[in-house]
């Protein structure tokens, strides 16, 4: 498989916040890549770095063999759905789509039954006199992601695209994106969902600006040398503190009635005798890719506030 | 179609309908120029008359009695009140009764029957310095008017030259002939520079911006077809500014069309590239609209549509020189009221023209390099 997009040694930084530090990745075509990684990682502005948005500070990007930042013709071939709402809120559907169909020089044939189909996809065709703005979260997404696929692009670019959405239509937006990468669309799609980074071909995993892992899901799981453990047992508030103190533990995060455990590797005698102590026990768990996103990054005091919020999640 | 037209096109049609759209956006194109025009065309008026006037005549005389109803008969001055002495006099120009005190000294026929001097004391409210010196120039021009008559009664001839003034252009002196052009000018800075900046700072602030520039627009046809709808728009509104001026005001229409058109244009580019450059700066609507009034107001009181530039302090002067207003003002002047042709208007365009393209150019670099 051909690579459509890729990028070596990216750098970028705000000020003193240095959102990208040496970043290579790459798509293929036909590959659903997820984006992984907690608030504040670098994902949106990789995202914008590669739709020529942004230009690195260092570093080299190339989709379709070419510079987004210097080389306009590239966004003929590439769709890009941006994190922020990006549509015209006081034009309809059928408004932005005609605008947005006009801006990439589509023929009136092409343009008709194009939108045709993806209004059916999408389920919006009875809404294509609706303002944007007045549009439900999902439905807005819909729209977006329709606006992006008109010109039917060879690389995408999606920004937490079901940010918001309900769980049908995140479903629907899922199916979509399947079709699209099984005919051989390049798919990256940055997401802060484990759920959603498990269901990609291959899942990037981003953290303060770096890649921390870049692999199949399954394969990662699989790899993982983390014991991860459930905790049963014992006073949870003593235990809770016990286990955010314990150098050993990697993340600690609730899971239903009990307490979900990443430890470091080798460690789990010596946690299993201090929670002994506390009247706790620990039971073996097998490893989901949450746990492979919680032993990847940092510290376990930060990670396990982010793990407590993407389980909520 | 090459693709850039139906870009170009495609822009220009989504900025008509969300203006259209958009109430406050519909009132500053369209209500606000009307009702600028009606206001400053009615309530600007730099001509003094009516100036409230009380007499404290102490001589009370045939004479004085003549030569104040020969004063008053101009027009300049009303007379309000007639009070025995300077106290009750001053008392009402406190109380804003009136704006003129006259004082005839006692004696005053008798001194000028013997040749005399009679000092007639004018007494003037200065608050407002237009006004007064108005009223004072009305009371001395009367007072020499009557010197002569007297030096001639007496046999002679005085030798002082004689200014015999005659108008052109507005023969009258009336005020709407003048400010129209002015108004007409200023409503194309306030649609083509705050909405132009507003409208592309709308595009920044709604995250539209990010969305247009992933595809194969252009940023430089994205900018024609933002303010090819605004400039249709600031011209139609100059067009009813002007008629309106001709038609209510009484403003005469005497220059070639295309030459207006041609001025008119220049003078686009300038606030165009204003409002361009304004944009740049600004991230939300409110600081474009905040920074495009924070240009206008010191380029409409620098370009001599309110005061004339020569009574400017010599320092503030040479500011004028870069003000594109000051030389379209003086072009509609010029070309309207006088009719004036190419020969005698073609520094005014060549400097627009200069000023536009500077503006334009430095504008479009700057609008590139923050999109970038």
């Amino acid at each position: 498989m051909s690579t459509v997009l890729e990028t070596s040694g990216l750098f970028r930084r705000f000020g003193k916040t240095e959102a990208l530090r040496g970043v290579d990745v790459s798509v293929r075509r036909g590959e659903l890549v997820g984006l992984v990684g907690p608030d504040g990682a670098g994902k949106t502005t990789l995202v914008r770095v590669l739709a020529g948005l942004l230009a690195p500070d260092a570093g080299t990007v190339r989709v379709l063999g070419r510079d987004p930042s210097k080389d306009p013709t590239v966004r003929e071939a590439m769709g890009v759905m941006p994190q922020r709402y990006s549509l015209y809120g006081d034009l309809s559907i059928a408004e932005n789509l005609q605008f947005f169909g006009r801006l990439f020089g589509l023929r009136k044939k092409d343009f008709d039954e194009r939108t045709k189909r993806l209004l059916d996809i999408t389920r919006l065709a009875p809404f294509t006199e609706r303002r944007a703005d007045a549009l439900s979260g999902g439905m807005y997404k819909k729209l977006a992601l329709a606006c992006a696929l008109l010109h039917q692009p060879e690389v995408l670019l999606l920004d937490e695209p079901t940010n918001g959405v309900d769980p049908v239509s995140r479903r629907e937006l899922w199916e979509l994106l399947h079709e699209l990468v099984a005919q051989g669309m390049g798919v990256l799609l940055a997401t802060p969902s484990m759920d959603e980074a498990a269901r990609c071909h291959r899942v990037i995993l981003l953290d303060q600006g770096r890649v921390l892992a870049d692999g199949p899901p399954e394969l990662l799981v699989r790899e993982l040398d983390h014991p991860v453990l459930e905790v049963l047992g014992g006073d949870r508030n003593v235990v809770d503190a016990a286990l955010l103190a314990h150098p050993d533990v990697r993340a600690a995060s609730p899971a239903g009635t009990r307490l979900r455990v990443v430890l470091a590797p080798g460690s789990t005698e010596r946690v299993r005798v201090a929670l002994a102590a506390l009247g706790a026990r620990m039971t073996p768990v097998v490893a989901d890719f949450e746990d492979v996103f919680l032993a990847r990054t940092a510290h376990h005091e930060a990670v396990a506030e982010a793990g407590a919020e993407a389980r909520a999640s | 179609m090459p693709i850039w037209l139906v870009q170009l096109l495609a822009v220009a049609r989504k900025e008509v309908r969300q203006t259209v759209r958009d109430k406050r956006m519909m009132f500053m194109l369209l209500g606000a120029p009307l009702l600028q025009l009606i206001v400053f065309g009615f309530a600007v008026d730099f001509d003094v008359d009516r100036v409230p006037t009380v007499v404290v005549d102490h001589d009370r005389t045939e004479a004085s009695r003549t030569h104040l109803r020969r004063l008053f008969a101009d027009g300049t001055l009303v007379r309000v009140a007639d009070v025995p002495d300077e106290r009750s006099a001053e008392a009402m120009l406190d109380n804003r009764g009136a704006a003129v005190v006259l004082v005839v000294p006692a004696r005053f026929a008798a001194d000028l029957a013997r040749g005399r001097s009679a000092p007639v004391q004018v007494v003037i409210d200065g608050t407002d310095a237009n006004r007064g010196s108005v009223a004072a120039n009305a009371v001395a021009r009367y007072f020499q008017q009557v010197a002569l008559e007297l030096a001639a009664a007496h046999g002679r001839v005085p030798v002082r030259p004689r200014t015999m003034p005659r108008v052109l252009y507005n023969p009258s002196l009336r005020t709407p002939p003048y400010i129209v052009p002015g108004i007409a000018a200023m409503i194309l800075l306030i649609i083509t520079t705050v909405v132009m900046a507003m409208g592309l700072a709308r595009e920044r602030e709604m995250g539209t911006l990010e969305q247009v520039l992933v595809t194969p627009l252009s940023p430089r046809v994205l900018m024609l077809g933002k303010l090819l709808p605004f400039v249709l728009i600031g011209l139609v509104d100059f067009g009813v500014a002007l008629v309106a001026g001709s038609y209510v005001f009484g403003m005469p229409l005497r220059g070639s069309v295309p030459l207006v058109l041609s001025g008119t244009l220049l003078y686009l580019m300038c606030t165009l590239g204003i409002g361009l450059f304004v944009s740049t700066l600004a991230r939300t609507q409110q600081q474009a609209f905040m920074a495009g009034f924070l240009v206008m107001l010191p380029a409409i009181l620098l370009s001599g549509t309110m005061t004339p530039i020569d009574s400017m302090p010599s320092w503030m002067r040479p500011l004028t020189l870069v003000n594109p207003l000051r030389y379209f003002i003086s072009f509609l002047r010029k070309s309207l009221l006088e009719g004036a042709g190419l020969d005698v208007l073609w520094p005014n365009l060549v400097a627009l023209a200069v000023l536009g393209g500077t503006l334009f150019l430095l504008a479009s670099l700057r609008f590139r390099r923050t999109l970038a």
